[in-house]
């Protein structure tokens, strides 16, 4: 199945970058297109929202920071004083005294290539009105077709999200007037969704609000399939034009029970539908092209008494973007609360939220509600949905994100975010490109080592993963020269044109065994991504003699003594057993690295030489 | 009959519907100019598809199309103004498939608008009159296929295509003498028929006699045809095996129970119809046809179902026309505050449709649904299981069903140890009077309209058979009567094998 959906997600929701491709066109491009856009933006610009800087010991190695890093993160935080945002939203998450309830609508659109009830292709800016059946345009006499190849992406869907798939469901009409409307109602499933009583359950790694503490559940009530209503596209004056391409596009609508009751918990359940979709192939569109879209329930009441009902609900509709659900969840709880304590009520009503406002604004109030007269509709038949079907697709089903995650971190001893990284990097290519790696960097191990002696795995898993992360995401972040065009590209399996396994897993070996040095390793990869490397990693190293030739414990403490001589100012910050200078002796060792033969010292070991010669001249 | 041809040697021969002089773009002619006003007035249009291969057995015919029913050659606007010149795009299979059988569409024939109504007088082109009235008087042709009716009764056509939601094939096929056959629900494509209520909605056969009704629907195979467009249309499985579950041939009459639903003898009914259908049974058992009294005893509540159901429908289908695609849209509204579309829709639809939306709408809303519209389903179950349990013939639709006789009324007659007796078909009139005065509609209330439907209805709610015969036992009486056979579902070849003896009985 393909993975490339996760990556393209990912670019709205940490980049903002917006699909090229549709939801639903996006079978059409060949995995192995690299749009043209992405060397604009290299993957590894991606690093600062998702991954921490490298441990202390992997910097000691005097790596130039990356300056574009610096410079965004510099600009975020000018940003952010500006706006006067003093404090972070983590305290915005909760107001003394009041308990937030929140339940969310989503809709989706699904995956497939033709239309709920007609054999129109589903499209994405194409022509407007060229994919356009009778049924669509609610011409009289035309009637529903059910193209059940939607209900793949739909019960995939339902499956990702732990529902119950019901062997019997039907479509109702839900009526209301709007031009974008044609047939002047919707098919959707009320009375009898397809799905139902299902759940996911968010951690602390996905963001949640720190109130909600390790994880928490959310129970998803129903999933069911209905049609999507045409485009408006608004012209000048009150003229609007319809295009009717997406007019009857099959939506699911994910409703949960109201069981969220911090902001930052509903917007990261958002993110985490978005990806859950994805990764099975329900949905490869995201929030900022339209193809998800999110409306919340929110209410509030006193925690004095908890076994008090839920307050009077208002739903805020249309939200767009992650970041809207949580301020617009965040102003409703803010206004509801201000307004029952200055002794109002919360009226029932439908509202709307700007993004960019501080507040939502009223739309309508239950005067003004539509009763939807939903009627189950006389010409479709049940939809009727086979145990097997059901079992196929549920054996099928792509790894779901977080049993991918927890053997990551689990297994492989990734931090999460690293882990988070890996999966979302590269349209997903890049995790598989990381298993290739680290199969062919085990054979060799195994090769060369008997059984007995063989590592722990996370030891040479942690490396592999720090270096398909973060030391190839380095090699395409050069904006200016020769390497300013260049570029990773992966194909859907996970093989790298520029930096194949073979060689990088070659290299990683003689890194891992000590063969060579941190250093040679980076330029021999640069090398590599470079296309220099002629006769392969081994004939570089015997070629150039970059053997890592360590130099004898002897050596090291006379180098150690070397550096020391004329520190006495330093060496006296040692004295003070309690508090270790740390910085001093990294100076130290920095200091014996240049006076010896660098290549040939390993800096952990030199750094123990030091440490025990420090030790020695403070006589312990 | 022979008044009305008399009358109609007095029009003018030309034909309007061959009056090919007639330009695309040109004003309708109005058909009040007609005596009958029975086709509806339009341009001829540009097919935009090529015509169907004629099948190697078609024979030519005249075929004469409801205006709710999608033709290429001539708009289809369900005499309404919300369609006023609405040309279809497409042609709906059943004409398509008669064109195939050698159909020449003669025209689009007047109706009630989409189909609501009893009298075909709800309709922007003005009311449908009876050829068999007296010179002078304006009689109902009977509703809402009226124009259809008419067309056949005059040999305008040979065969009219009109549709039947409750009784509206049969009603006007009963006031104007001729033979009108609704078959099983989802034999005939409904795709390309204007919805008015999708659950009821049948295409039904008019015709001078049974034979040709017949022919076109057995010998030509046209009910082994599913319509893969038409998600109603049963698939090609379903035919196969509900035709093996219903006897191929009628068998002598003498064979034959016939069973006469005592709730159908109801007080409104007029004496002399009730004469007819007492004859008609007296003849039959006298071909040695055994008759008996049965009892379908939710028939009462079936008129208060339909009128919820079929308005239900309505709405919602309906509510389509909102003047952003079909109809005038207004100059005022669709403004903040104001209600959308109002202006359209209150400009493009008759009284009657409005009613019916109106009545639609609310029984649908939330606060009515379940006094309305779920109890309305109930009942429209039971009216089915009525029907189950008299028919000998198990619905192929269901799983065979035991009835517990605590199910039935007190004073059901056992026939054996088995329980009551059960029949081969049912045999009542069509309308409970015989055509009233258009004058005379004109005064009476929707609801007496209503009345009208009360004994076509409930085969409608079950999706059963029926068709109207015209038996006329007092030749002096102006008006023939309607009587109505209705069958077991998919037993129609029987059902019209005992209505063409029926009629030749009584002809006799």
């Amino acid at each position: 199945m393909s993975r490339r959906s996760v990556g393209e997600l990912s670019r709205y929701l940490l980049e903002g970058r917006i699909s090229q491709r549709g939801c639903i066109n996006g079978r059409r491009l060949s995995s192995r297109t690299v749009p043209v856009w992405s060397s604009l933006r290299p993957p590894y610009a991606l690093r600062h929202l998702h991954t921490q800087p490298e441990p202390a010991a992997a910097a000691a190695s005097s790596q130039p920071i990356h300056v574009p890093l610096r410079k965004q993160l510099k600009e975020q935080a000018k940003q952010a004083k500006k706006q006067g945002k003093k404090k972070s939203k983590g305290d915005s998450q909760t107001v003394d005294g009041w308990e937030l309830t929140v339940g969310i609508e989503i809709h989706a659109q699904l995956n497939t290539s033709r239309k709920l009830f007609s054999p129109a292709a589903t499209s994405f800016n194409d022509e407007p009105n060229s994919h356009v059946a009778l049924f669509d345009v609610a011409m009289p006499g035309s009637q529903p077709l059910f193209q059940k190849e939607t209900l793949i992406p739909a019960i995939r869907a339902a499956l990702a999200l732990n529902c119950e798939i019901q062997p019997i469901s039907r479509f109702d009409r839900k009526h209301y007037f709007w031009w974008d409307q044609p047939s002047g109602y919707q098919i959707t499933q009320f009375y009898e969704p397809f799905a139902k009583k299902g759940h996911i359950t968010l951690l602390a790694r996905d963001g949640i609000s720190t109130e909600d503490g390790e994880s928490v559940t959310v129970g998803i009530k129903q999933v069911q399939l209905e049609q999507d209503t045409a485009k408006t596209l608004a012209q000048t004056g009150s003229v609007h034009w319809l295009d009717f391409n997406r007019v009857g596009v099959p939506l699911i609508e994910i409703i949960t029970e109201p069981e969220i009751h911090h902001p930052r918990t509903a917007a990261v359940f958002v993110r985490k539908i978005q990806l859950l979709l994805n990764t099975v192939d329900s949905c490869v569109s995201g929030m900022e092209t339209g193809g998800l879209r999110a409306d919340v329930n929110v209410s509030v009441r006193r925690t004095d008494d908890p076994s008090k009902k839920l307050g009077t609900r208002t739903e805020i509709k249309n939200l767009s973007t992650i970041k809207a659900v949580e301020d617009a969840i965040i102003a409703e709880r803010d206004r509801q609360i201000r307004q029952l304590e200055a002794g109002g009520v919360i009226a029932g009503e439908t509202r709307g939220w700007t993004i960019g406002s501080k507040e939502t604004r009223r739309l309508r109030g239950k005067e003004g509600e539509v009763d939807y007269r939903y009627m189950p509709d006389p010409d479709l038949p049940p939809l009727v949905i086979g145990n097997d079907l059901v079992q196929r697709l549920q054996t099928s089903l792509a790894v779901l994100p977080d049993t991918e995650l927890d053997k990551l971190v689990n297994h492989y001893g990734l931090t999460p975010k690293d882990a988070l990284s890996l999966i979302t990097l590269d349209n997903g290519s890049r995790v598989q490109y990381f298993y290739r790696v680290l199969a062919l960097l085990e054979s060799k191990l195994q090769a060369e080592l008997d059984i007995a002696d063989l590592p722990e795995v996370k030891s040479y898993s942690t490396l592999a993963g720090n270096w398909i992360l973060h030391e190839l995401g380095r090699l395409t972040t050069y904006k200016a020269g020769p390497l300013a065009s260049g570029d990773l590209s992966f194909t859907q399996l996970g093989e790298c044109a520029q930096v194949s396994e073979e060689d990088l897993s070659q290299l990683l070996y003689h890194l891992y065994r000590k063969h060579i040095t941190g250093k040679v390793a980076k330029e021999l990869l640069m090398a590599v991504y470079l296309g220099e490397l002629e006769g392969g990693i081994l004939e570089a190293i015997n070629g150039n003699d970059l053997w890592f030739k360590e130099i004898s414990q002897e050596e090291y403490e006379a180098l150690a003594a070397e550096a020391a001589a004329g520190e006495d100012k330093v060496l006296e910050e040692f004295a003070d057993e309690q508090k270790y200078p740390q910085g001093k002796l990294m100076y130290l060792v920095g200091k014996m690295m240049r006076l010896g033969p660098t290549e040939r010292i390993d800096p952990a070991v030199a750094e123990n030489a030091m440490r025990q010669w420090i030790e020695r001249f403070h006589g312990r | 009959m022979t008044a009305a041809v008399v009358r109609r040697g007095a029009l003018a021969r030309t034909k309007w519907y061959l009056n090919c002089s007639m330009s695309i773009g040109q004003l309708p002619l109005r058909r009040s100019q007609s005596t009958f006003n029975h086709f509806v007035g339009s341009t001829k249009l540009q097919p935009s598809s090529t015509p169907p291969t004629p099948k190697p057995d078609a024979k030519p015919f005249r075929l004469a199309v409801k205006d709710n029913i999608a033709t290429e050659e001539f708009p289809t606007q369900c005499a309404s103004g919300v369609l006023g010149q609405h040309a279809s795009p497409f042609e709906a299979t059943i004409v398509r498939q008669l064109r195939a059988r050698g159909a020449s569409v003669v025209g689009k024939t007047n109706m009630d608008e989409f189909g609501m109504g009893s009298h075909s007088v709800n309709s922007i082109h003005g009311p449908v009159r009876n050829p068999l009235a007296p010179a002078g008087e304006d009689v109902s042709a009977g509703g809402s296929s009226g124009g259809s009716a008419v067309a056949v009764a005059l040999d305008d056509a040979d065969i009219a295509l009109g549709t039947d939601t409750g009784g509206s094939v049969r009603l006007p096929a009963a006031y104007t003498g001729i033979v009108g056959y609704k078959p099983s629900y989802g034999m005939l494509s409904r795709f390309g028929v204007v919805p008015y209520a999708n659950s009821l909605d049948t295409v039904g056969l008019l015709a001078r006699d049974v034979e040709s009704i017949r022919r076109l629907v057995f010998d030509t195979r046209l009910y082994e045809e599913h319509d893969p467009s038409d998600p109603t249309s049963l698939s090609v499985e379903t035919r196969q095996r509900c035709s093996k579950a219903a006897p191929a041939a009628l068998p002598d009459l003498s064979h034959l129970t016939i069973g006469v639903p005592v709730e159908y003898n109801i007080n409104e009914l007029d004496p002399a119809i009730r004469d007819a259908w007492a004859a008609t049974a007296s003849a039959l058992e006298s071909q040695g046809a055994r008759i008996v009294p049965v009892s379908l005893p939710s028939t009462k509540e079936a008129l208060c179902a339909y009128y919820i159901l079929a308005p239900a429908e309505a709405s919602s289908n309906l509510a389509k026309y909102d003047g952003v695609r079909y109809g005038i849209r207004g100059t005022e509204g669709d403004a903040a505050g104001e209600t959308l579309y109002s202006e359209a829709r209150g400009a493009g639809f008759g009284p009657e449709v409005k009613r019916r939306i109106l009545l639609g709408t609310y029984s649908l809303s939330s606060e009515a649904m379940d006094n309305y519209f779920i109890q309305a389903q109930k009942i429209r179950r039971l009216i089915q299981q009525d029907f189950d349990r008299v028919f000998k013939l198990d619905n192929p639709l269901y799983e065979p069903r035991q009835f517990d006789l605590s199910e039935m009324s007190a004073d059901t007659a056992l026939e054996d140890k088995q329980g009551p007796v059960q029949v081969d078909f049912l045999l009542s009139p069509t309308a409970p009077t015989y055509p009233p005065k258009l004058s005379d509609i004109m005064k009476r209330s929707s609801i007496d309209a209503y009345m009208n439907d009360v004994l076509t209805v409930p085969a409608s709610l079950a999706g059963l058979p029926a068709v109207s015969v015209p038996v006329k036992i007092d030749q002096s009486h102006q008006f023939p009567t309607g009587l109505q056979l209705i069958a077991q579902y998919w037993d129609d070849r029987r059902l019209l094998a005992l209505a063409d003896k029926v009629v030749k009985l009584m002809a006799a």
